[in-house]
């Protein structure tokens, strides 16, 4: 208390007196010296006693005062990080948690979503499927074509081990789908041969050129297949390679690139999966109280 | 190869679509780009080379182009130059991190 006012009063002194020059100065100077005496008559103390700022003398004579509670130092240690250990454990889960659940909300975009929307296909039974299909459960979708040299069947099988583990160790079922790039050679019955050797859960889905290109275009994959191929010509489709992971409101969550490994894959959507709310609560969560948190 | 002959000229038509023959194609690629690696060749698509790699890996060279298609032995050869050039300027560019890092 003592101090701050003391300096503040000082710098009030000294402002005007370095502007002023002459006799004006000198009265200010004296002025502003008796403003500082005064305060310090006010308070009763010498200016540089010390007292601690926002202190009380001691009263004690320097005594400790006995506890009624004695405390052994080995078990207020453990108490201590036990109590501590449990709640940074907790508060970095939670927030953890939320980050991924505001990612995840990010994504998601306001209004129109950023990425992914309707689409015609046919899948490779031969039945419809539009983008109502991926309501209801989390789908995992990935773009390429049966022909493709190297990349496609390593990310596929990478794929098989995500989904298996996803099953048996977290018993999380995704809607795996592969969309291909290349509808004028991978008609459904080559599909079904090609995807045969990889998980059996995935789903192969094509159509029209246009419609391919539709989809593509909805997901943001770039993809190269000349438009008119004459059958039996062989080539190769440019295309990017990313796993599309969608929430059960058919949502863009996030995209999985190649620098996801067997085992980071499976954490980053178990991550997703497990810190998703449903739309419901979320608009429940915005308008809470608490709604801070979620922003 | 008596296997393979009879759709020997449906090859063009329909690349390896199953696992058994991507990794036969995959096979005879290491082979012969271990070959090649012997050999001291780095970009087997270039004329120059051609005569080189026909003395060096001609066994190699007939097995790969056997087992893939054309599409994919293109693909193959190119991505082995950059694959090349590529860990080449990794190395570079770490050289470079090192060496400034010795300069401070």
């Amino acid at each position: 208390m003592l101090k701050l006012s003391r300096s503040a009063n000082l710098r009030l002194v000294q402002l005007p007196a370095a502007r002023l020059s002459g006799n004006g100065a000198k009265l200010l100077t004296q002025r502003g010296f008796f403003t500082v005496t005064r305060l310090w008559q006010s308070n009763g103390k010498k200016p540089l006693s010390r007292v601690p700022v926002g202190g009380t003398p001691i009263k004690d004579n320097g005594k400790v005062r006995e506890g009624s509670i004695e405390f052994s130092t080995g078990k207020a240690i453990a108490l201590f990080l036990a109590v501590g250990g449990a709640l940074s454990y907790f508060f970095n889960r939670e927030k953890r948690r939320l980050e991924t659940q505001k990612e995840a909300e990010a994504n998601r975009g306001y209004g129109k979503p950023s990425l992914g929307g309707p689409f015609h296909l046919e899948d490779m039974y031969g039945n419809e499927f539009t983008e109502k299909n991926l309501l209801g459960k989390f789908s995992i979708i990935y773009f390429g074509f049966s022909n493709c040299p190297d990349i496609c069947p390593d990310e596929l099988d990478k794929l098989g081990v995500w989904l298996n583990t996803l099953s048996s160790k977290y018993g999380i079922t995704l809607q795996p789908l592969f969309i291909t790039c290349d509808p004028a050679r991978d008609s459904p019955a080559v599909l079904k041969e090609y995807l045969s050797d990889f998980h059996p859960s995935i789903l192969g889905l094509t159509g029209t050129f246009d419609e391919v290109k539709n989809a593509c275009k909805k997901y943001r994959v770039y993809f190269s297949t000349p438009p008119n191929v004459k059958p039996g010509q062989d080539y190769l489709v440019d295309h990017s390679i990313f796993f599309y992971l969608m929430d059960p409101e058919g949502q863009f969550v996030d995209a999985l690139g190649r620098n996801y490994d067997e085992k980071t894959g499976v954490d980053k959507i178990v991550e997703h999966v497990k810190s998703y709310v449903p739309a419901e609560q979320r608009a429940k969560q915005k308008e809470a109280w608490y709604s801070f948190l979620f922003k | 190869m008596g296997l393979f002959s009879f759709d020997g000229g449906k090859k063009e038509s329909q690349p390896p679509n199953t696992r058994s023959q991507r990794k036969l194609c995959w096979e005879s690629r290491d082979a012969f780009f271990q070959c090649l690696d012997k050999a001291d060749i780095l970009d087997a698509m270039d004329p120059k080379n051609s005569k080189s790699i026909k003395s060096h890996c001609k066994v190699e060279n007939e097995k790969f182009e056997e087992n893939c298609a054309h599409s994919w032995i293109k693909y193959f050869k190119e991505k082995r130059v950059i694959d090349f050039k590529r860990e080449e300027t990794i190395k570079r560019i770490e050289q470079e991190a090192k060496q400034r890092e010795r300069n401070q």
